[in-house]
């Protein structure tokens, strides 16, 4: 059985007063299994946020559905999502989202926090995942006293520390100079050997590049999708550009 | 751009947009338009003026239009300052979009127009309906009858307009200079960069704690009201500085504490409450600081006015604990002192009244300043030996045994002690170098009957010292007085009830005095019902003032909370979404929420509590020496009341604010 199963998922915002109706997604199925690192690609617009969002169950679809290791989402009662969110999904943003407020050790924390874990286990829990990261020396610095890099580590190290099934990245590298991506990108190669399983979305075909496969979406479909598979990692670095050029120039099914 | 009316329908759809923060301030302006106009009307109008002592009336309520007057100025100029910084981003967005600074500058200028308009007509509307019913209530309080008839004097109008148009326009140029400074750029980004952790000073935690329990151990140990009036505003100080340093710096190092201890900080609530509160605190702590300390003199100024002027009753009988009182101005002899009680026996005949509960008594008072056995002349002091004043009444054993009906049987230099308050030790009495041994120590419920609110006020000590004779009693006073001989006699005191009619105790008391001057006596006639009259129009005034006041500055106390409150609810939005989506659910939101609001809401008016119950026995002794209100139950249920008033109003807005705030977050 796949980890994650997408089925026929469809969102359509309405405006305000009713007048427009604006289709995000109009019929995306996927399945992710264990173990995988997926990306998936698409121009802004074509409803990656939206379908992030909806596998993270912060919104919910107009129609569709989407299992977690067998589970709906939509099933789950309102008063469960939040710890479902913290302790079955792990979360790796763009712009870092870490609280100013709080040192990055208490950063990772916050999810374990939250879930009434005890300090010890927090702290056991954090050894490893910090040395694998790089951020053992700076858990004490506040976020505003360190790199953007360094930042986005200690994001992954909270979405890492609650064991989660599945970690999903939105734009992870789009704040990050090209050395500090790089390093990050092969973090995320390293913990997906490790067995964890990764669903990016990214607009980077740098970033995509390090995944096992690559889905496109366009105009609220998946479009396409190609598995790396045994090539390295600049073949499948030029097959995802190609791949965006057919796409941008207006082959394959949606031809306008 | 240039078409007709475009300005004026920008601004208004501006403060329509804005309503969340415009509306309040809207209200308070007119609050303030119409309370300043209110007092002012008040101060100027007929029926004031034709009240029989209407100088001290209309000095105290000059005094109130000009602490409203200043207060709003305060206000206003606060609030628009917070609206102001909360609307350069949109200023900044009209000038990037190729609005020129001249433009934004009309756009305030109207909006400025516009909503000064508005509030100084709707608060002197208010202000003219509301006016006719202060003044009613003031009349009620000072126990006259009301007038009918309605007037707008058109000063007070006129200067209203001034006032409050004045302070609209220096919010406009301010306003102007703060976005013709900035660069639109600026104007967009806003504060995003993330704040340092403010440090920990514990120097300044502990002089905060040294100075607050300074304060209060000035006010619990003070004895003397002397002492009382004097330390009173060093404790003030004390307090004050205490709260500004114990919020800013005492708060953080608490806080930072309570992060330390790992069991009890990484649990969900105080994980993040904790930590929001640190640097809460480090942008609050000074306005919550003024906060307190607005609150403390609020609930001062109302408790004591209200209980002075409930406490009239008590203070009246303090000092006057006959109907009539007669004293002759300083010491006679006793032929004059006979020709006196004549002179009064005759008069009161005439105006065909009876004499009840008569009292009367010959003494003569002596101030000194006590070491010990021994006492001397006070001549000027120190505020050290504010509690070494003491008060001697000197009589002889005839009038001892006149009020007592004992008979002492004392020799030259003998003498029987009765303590007021306060301690003699030994058996020896010395005056500058005149000693008398203490024969025995004696208690006067007759003497002494009716005096015991005094007593209790009574600044320093106090002691009644019989001795022999006459005599004897020069002998002491010419100890004390070495530099020169002492006019001989007693003071001469007559007190007693007519259970006449007011007007006929008037009556009674001019014929006393012209009969007095008549006979070239030296003596002064007076009755209660005279100072009655005086002290309600005195408390009167005072307790509507402290009102009136009191209201104001709920009024300011509340929107600065509520200014506050919003701020910091933009700020938390950021906040509460990034936990959300880590995994805070709505409900622990909700109670995060509740428990910052509550804590930065009633911080202040709990710590304001504290200062008050502190500041309980000064304020008590004060109102009792400068005012003889001794009625501590009465003042203590006043001032109970008053803050339970003013917690009340509290928690209307907090419940209020607290809305508008999640509102915000969600």
């Amino acid at each position: 059985m796949a980890l994650l199963e997408v089925r026929n998922l469809k969102k359509i915002y309405t405006t305000r007063f009713g007048r427009h109706q604006v289709q995000a997604l109009s019929n995306v199925s996927f399945t992710v299994e264990e173990g995988e690192f997926v990306a998936i690609m698409g121009e802004s617009g074509s409803g990656k946020t939206t379908l992030l969002n909806i596998l993270a169950a912060l919104d919910a679809p107009t129609s569709g559905e989407v299992l977690l290791a067998g589970r709906s989402l939509t099933s789950i009662p309102e008063k469960e999502i939040s710890a479902f969110r913290r302790d079955q999904l792990g979360f790796v943003f763009q712009d870092f989202n870490l609280l100013d407020t709080f040192n990055l050790r208490d950063n990772i924390f916050l999810p374990l926090v939250l879930a009434g874990k005890s300090y010890k286990e927090m702290s056991a829990r954090l050894a490893p995942i910090a040395r694998t990261l790089g951020i053992s020396d700076i858990l004490d610095k506040f976020p505003y006293e360190v790199s953007g890099g360094q930042k986005q580590r200690a994001a992954v190290a909270r979405a890492l520390i609650t064991h989660p099934r599945i970690v999903l990245a939105d734009e992870p590298t789009g704040a990050l100079d090209s050395r500090s991506s790089d390093e990050l990108l092969n973090l995320f190669g390293e913990i997906n050997r490790q067995g964890q399983t990764i669903l990016m979305v990214t607009h980077s075909v740098k970033a995509a590049s390090h995944a096992n496969r690559v889905m496109f979406i366009k105009d609220g479909e998946v479009f396409h999708q190609i598995y790396r598979a045994s090539r390295s990692r600049n073949e499948f670095y030029q097959q995802i550009s190609d791949t965006l050029t057919v796409m941008a120039t207006g082959g394959g099914r949606d031809a306008s | 751009m240039r078409r007709k009316g475009f300005f004026t329908k920008l601004a208004l759809t501006n403060i329509r947009k804005n309503a969340q923060t415009y509306f309040p301030y809207i209200f308070a302006s007119s609050a303030a338009v119409m309370m300043f106009y209110n007092m002012l009307y008040l101060s100027l109008s007929r029926e004031v003026r034709a009240m029989s002592d209407s100088h001290a009336v209309r000095t105290v309520l000059g005094l109130g239009v000009w602490v409203i007057g200043i207060f709003s100025v305060i206000l206003l100029l606060y609030i628009n300052s917070f609206l102001i910084k909360r609307r350069k981003k949109e200023f900044g967005l009209f000038n990037i979009l190729g609005m020129e600074k001249k433009h934004i500058a009309r756009i305030m200028l109207i909006e400025t127009a516009v909503t000064g308009f508005v509030c100084i007509g709707i608060g002197l509307i208010a202000g003219i309906l509301f006016g006719k019913l202060g003044l009613l209530l003031l009349l009620r309080l000072l126990h006259m009858d009301a007038v009918f008839g309605f007037e707008i004097p058109l000063r007070a109008v006129a200067l209203t307009v001034a006032v409050f148009g004045a302070i609209f326009l220096i919010n406009l140029i301010y306003n102007v200079f703060q976005v013709h400074l900035s660069r639109p750029i600026e104007l967009l980004k806003g504060s995003q960069v993330g704040e340092k952790e403010p440090p920990t000073k514990w120097l300044m935690a502990l002089t905060g704690a040294a100075a607050l329990g300074g304060g209060y151990y000035i006010s619990l140990t003070v004895e003397s009201p002397i002492a009382a009036l004097y330390l009173f505003f060093i404790a003030v100080l004390l307090v004050i500085a205490g709260t500004y340093n114990l919020f800013t710096a005492g708060s953080i190092a608490i806080l930072k504490l309570l992060r330390r201890n790992r069991r009890f900080y990484y649990r969900t609530g105080p994980f993040i409450a904790v930590s929001g509160m640190i640097y809460r605190m480090k942008q609050n702590a000074a306005g919550l600081a003024s906060i307190c300390i607005l609150s403390t003199m609020v609930i001062v100024m109302v408790s004591s006015t209200v209980s002075l002027y409930a406490g009239l009753e008590n203070s009246l009988r303090n000092r006057y604990i006959r109907e009539i009182q007669v004293n002759s101005v300083g010491t006679v002899p006793a032929e004059i002192m006979e020709r006196m009680e004549q002179a009064v026996a005759d008069t009161v005949e005439q105006a065909g009244i009876t004499v009840h509960n008569p009292y009367s008594l010959r003494s003569v008072t002596e101030i000194t300043l006590q070491d010990g056995n021994a006492f001397t002349r006070l001549r000027g002091m120190t505020l050290g030996q504010a509690d070494d004043i003491a008060l001697l009444l000197l009589v002889t054993t005839d009038e001892y045994r006149r009020h007592e009906g004992v008979d002492a049987d004392l020799s030259a230099g003998e003498a029987l002690v009765h303590v007021i308050k306060g301690n003699i030790p030994g058996d020896m009495l010395d005056f500058g170098g005149y000693s008398l041994n203490i024969r025995g120590r004696v208690d006067l419920p007759n003497m002494m009957d009716g005096f015991e609110g005094q007593q209790a006020n009574l600044p320093g000590r106090g002691y009644v010292i019989i001795m022999a004779n006459e005599q004897e009693l020069l002998k002491i006073r010419r100890a004390l007085n070495p530099d020169r001989e002492p006019q001989p006699g007693f003071e001469f005191s007559y007190y007693f009830d007519t259970k006449a009619e007011r007007e006929a105790q008037f009556e009674l008391v001019s014929a006393l005095n012209s009969r007095f001057g008549e006979l070239g006596l030296p003596a002064e006639a007076s009755a209660r019902e005279k100072m009655r009259d005086d002290f309600l129009s005195m408390y009167g005034v005072l307790f509507f003032l402290g009102m009136f006041l009191g209201a104001l500055f709920i009024l300011g106390t509340v929107l600065i909370i509520y200014y506050k409150q919003i701020t910091e609810g933009y700020d938390d939005r950021e906040r509460f979404a990034i936990m959300t989506k880590v995994g805070l659910s709505r409900d622990e939101i909700r109670r995060t929420i509740r428990f910052q609001v509550l804590s930065v809401f009633y911080l202040p008016l709990v710590v304001a509590v504290c200062h008050i119950a502190a500041a309980f026995p000064v304020i008590r002794k004060l109102i009792g020496g400068l005012f003889g209100m001794t009625d501590t139950w009465l003042y203590a249920a006043c001032t109970a009341l008053t803050i339970l008033v003013f917690a009340v109003c509290y928690a209307m807005i907090y419940a209020l604010t607290a809305r508008t705030y999640y509102r915000i977050v969600r």
